[in-house]
């Protein structure tokens, strides 16, 4: 229930809050803004100050959520000396670290996507933060040669990351292996995974050996015989 | 449960391996028999080589526990045929390392600091693999510190990689899967303390409490309050391991000194401890600059029940086995005789295990004994290739215990042969 708070100035913090109260008291949105507002006893207008709707407000706590991992990450001190895989392995496991102060309201925020492929709404703003954040540290891998340039794919390397982002948050709902260890080993062999795949591997070999020997080799012909 | 479900990925990768090796095996198995069909002398020496291998391959790619089972079959080389013993103890010091961000995690999770916050120093990179976690080297208030990490999830994949290894161990063994059962339990039981690092931290400062007096033998002192059930904190002993001690070419008053003190370690704990390190494979030893006998890893401790220990020591004291009645008494107790057997059996069994015993506690009958000469391990890889072949032991035999008693004693025998040492066997007597 929203807490007695003065009636004054509400901040978007304190909306939020109340609005996390709320779903997880009620385990469904309020019947409207302005019922919502009116508990809170602010105006409908003040609410609409800080946020357009009710998803808005699931919005901006996923927003807020990846940039506080993000900048928590970027302020240890051995960050400097982490490459991209690493870095990436990082944001994970302090993503899942601090989801896990908010799980409940997790749960409830994806629990009525779970059936669908594509991006959770809720989730676009995150997304964008997330992306951008991938595509830095993707950046710094390419420059540093730890990741290889590929023409095309190297532009969806944040994609891959992004599912498994997807993948990790779900799997990190339905974990319940003791201080969520699973997830720890989901994200350690996915993001190894991602990032040998992001690697020059054998895969790029084969196809350069493919490509030397259709340009030299006259292929077709020989392939008829 | 919907978490189980959504992560089959592995365990399909790893039944898949699994499946994998089968058809390897059998194809193995066509390739040996066809072979055959033009040279009829072919043994199977070639055969089992190639099952090793393949075996062999693919626990290697697997992580933890399945490791760890490779680990167990190769130091139990009394049973094993010889070609499967080179291949799988190459798997011992094998396995891939943790990332920087995980050991962070670790850390974070156990202390809510991360290790820079609670050593003065901590290395990133790991400085040695253990088979279910890794070793990182720390300082702290001017100590130099070992920090061992534990892999996540090693405890809930032990069970699943057991049931995997399963027909494996048996195909290999040529045993019935059903009698098998209750040693697979033992080690599964094994395994899966030495996954509890809070329990290895008490067991550990116990034992090298209780052991502090041997001669020639070091401990580190263990940091409970720096360890948690993932991590162990423990000082760092300088030292070589057993490969780089003997390439430095030691003497032979030296090799002695060395594998008497191993000798002593054991024997103090079979008949005064009653509780016994059972994983004396080299890696859990190091020889120290001023020459003593260090001992780094308490992770597997099998308790010896009194109900165990009378009848199977009794045994080995001289003489004993002179007397039949008595004789095939402890074998009953020892179940490698049983209720239901025959008047023959009883008479066959009694000479088969009086002669694996005789054999086997060969050491422990005579005052002094060199490990040196190779017709000792030849007698016992023979009987033991013997007996893989007679119907008679393709049910396995005897109480629960003989699994980790056995690969403890011979695995002991095994790092003194490998040291040379001549060590006086008498030093501490069985209590019987």
């Amino acid at each position: 229930m929203a807490k007695a708070i003065k009636k004054s100035a509400l901040n978007s913090d304190q909306i939020q809050e109340a609005y996390i109260d709320y779903v997880l008291t009620n385990n469904e949105p309020p019947k409207s803004v302005y019922n919502f507002a009116k508990s809170l006893k602010i105006s409908e207008n003040e609410f609409y100050n800080h946020f357009a709707s009710f998803s808005g407000i699931e919005k901006a706590i996923w927003t807020s959520l990846t940039i506080t991992a993000i900048s928590k990450i970027k302020e240890q001190e051995i960050w400097a000396q982490y490459n991209s895989r690493e870095k990436i392995l990082s944001f994970f496991y302090s993503y899942v670290e601090l989801l896990k102060t908010q799980r409940s309201f997790v749960v409830y925020s994806l629990k009525k996507y779970s059936k669908r492929l594509s991006t959770p709404d809720v989730l676009s703003a995150a997304r964008e933060i997330f992306e951008n954040f991938a595509e830095e540290v993707i950046t710094e891998g390419l420059e540093s040669g730890e990741l290889a340039e590929r023409k095309h794919l190297s532009k969806r390397y944040k994609d891959a990351l992004w599912l498994q982002f997807a993948f990790i948050v779900k799997f990190w709902m339905e974990d319940d292996s003791v201080g969520f260890e699973k997830t720890d080993e989901a994200i350690e062999k996915g993001i190894n995974l991602a990032f040998d795949l992001f690697q020059r591997s054998p895969i790029d070999h084969l196809f350069e050996y493919g490509k030397f020997l259709v340009q030299n080799g006259k292929l077709k012909e020989k392939m008829r015989i | 449960m919907k978490a189980q479900e959504s992560m089959p990925t592995t365990k399909v990768e790893r039944s898949a391996k699994f499946v994998k090796t089968g058809f390897q095996i059998g194809g193995n198995y066509i390739k040996h028999y066809s072979k055959k069909l033009f040279n009829p002398d072919l043994n199977r020496d070639e055969l089992n080589e190639d099952n090793a291998s393949d075996i062999y391959n693919s626990l290697s790619q697997l992580k933890g526990s399945a490791l760890k089972i490779a680990q167990m079959l190769s130091m139990d080389k009394n049973i094993m045929p010889k070609a499967y013993i080179t291949k799988f103890t190459q798997s011992q010091y094998n396995a891939p390392p943790l990332s920087g961000p995980l050991i962070v995690r670790t850390f974070t999770k156990s202390f809510g600091k991360p290790p820079e916050k609670i050593f003065d120093t901590f290395n990133i990179n790991s400085t040695r693999a253990a088979s279910i976690g890794q070793v990182h080297e720390a300082t702290l208030n001017g100590k130099k510190l070992a920090v061992k990490v534990q892999y996540p999830g090693v405890g809930d994949s032990i069970s699943s990689d057991l049931k995997l290894v399963k027909p494996f161990a048996f195909r290999i063994l040529g045993m019935n899967e059903k009698e098998l059962n209750i040693y697979i339990r033992e080690v599964e039981e094994r395994l899966l303390e030495e996954t509890d690092y809070k329990l290895e931290v008490r067991r550990s400062i116990e034992i090298s409490q209780a052991c502090k007096n041997l001669k020639n033998t070091l401990f580190p002192t263990y940091y409970p309050e720096l360890s948690s059930d993932k991590i162990i904190s423990m000082d760092w002993m300088e030292g070589l391991h057993l490969k780089e001690f003997l390439k430095t070419d030691p003497s032979q008053e030296l090799r002695n000194k060395i594998g008497q003190a191993l000798w002593d370690f054991y024997h103090f704990q079979q008949h005064e401890l009653r509780a016994v390190h059972a994983d004396p494979h080299p890696g859990n030893f190091l020889i120290t600059p001023d020459k003593k006998l260090a001992v780094i890893d308490f992770g597997c401790i099998k308790e010896i029940p009194d109900d165990f220990y009378n009848p199977f020591f009794k045994l080995t004291s001289p003489g004993f086995m002179n007397n039949k009645a008595a004789t095939i008494d402890a074998f009953r107790k020892l179940e490698l005789i049983r209720p239901d057997d025959s008047k023959q059996q009883v008479e066959f069994y009694f000479k088969a295990y009086k002669e694996m015993i005789s054999l086997f506690a060969l050491p422990d009958t005579s005052k002094v004994f060199d490990f040196r000469p190779p017709e000792f391990f030849e007698n016992i890889f023979d009987w033991g290739e013997k007996i893989t072949k007679m119907p008679e032991f393709k049910q396995p035999r005897g109480v629960k215990h003989f699994i980790y008693i056995n690969r403890t004693n011979f695995g002991l025998y095994t790092i003194l042969n490998e040291l040379g040492a001549t060590v006086k066997t008498d030093t501490y007597q069985p209590h019987v």
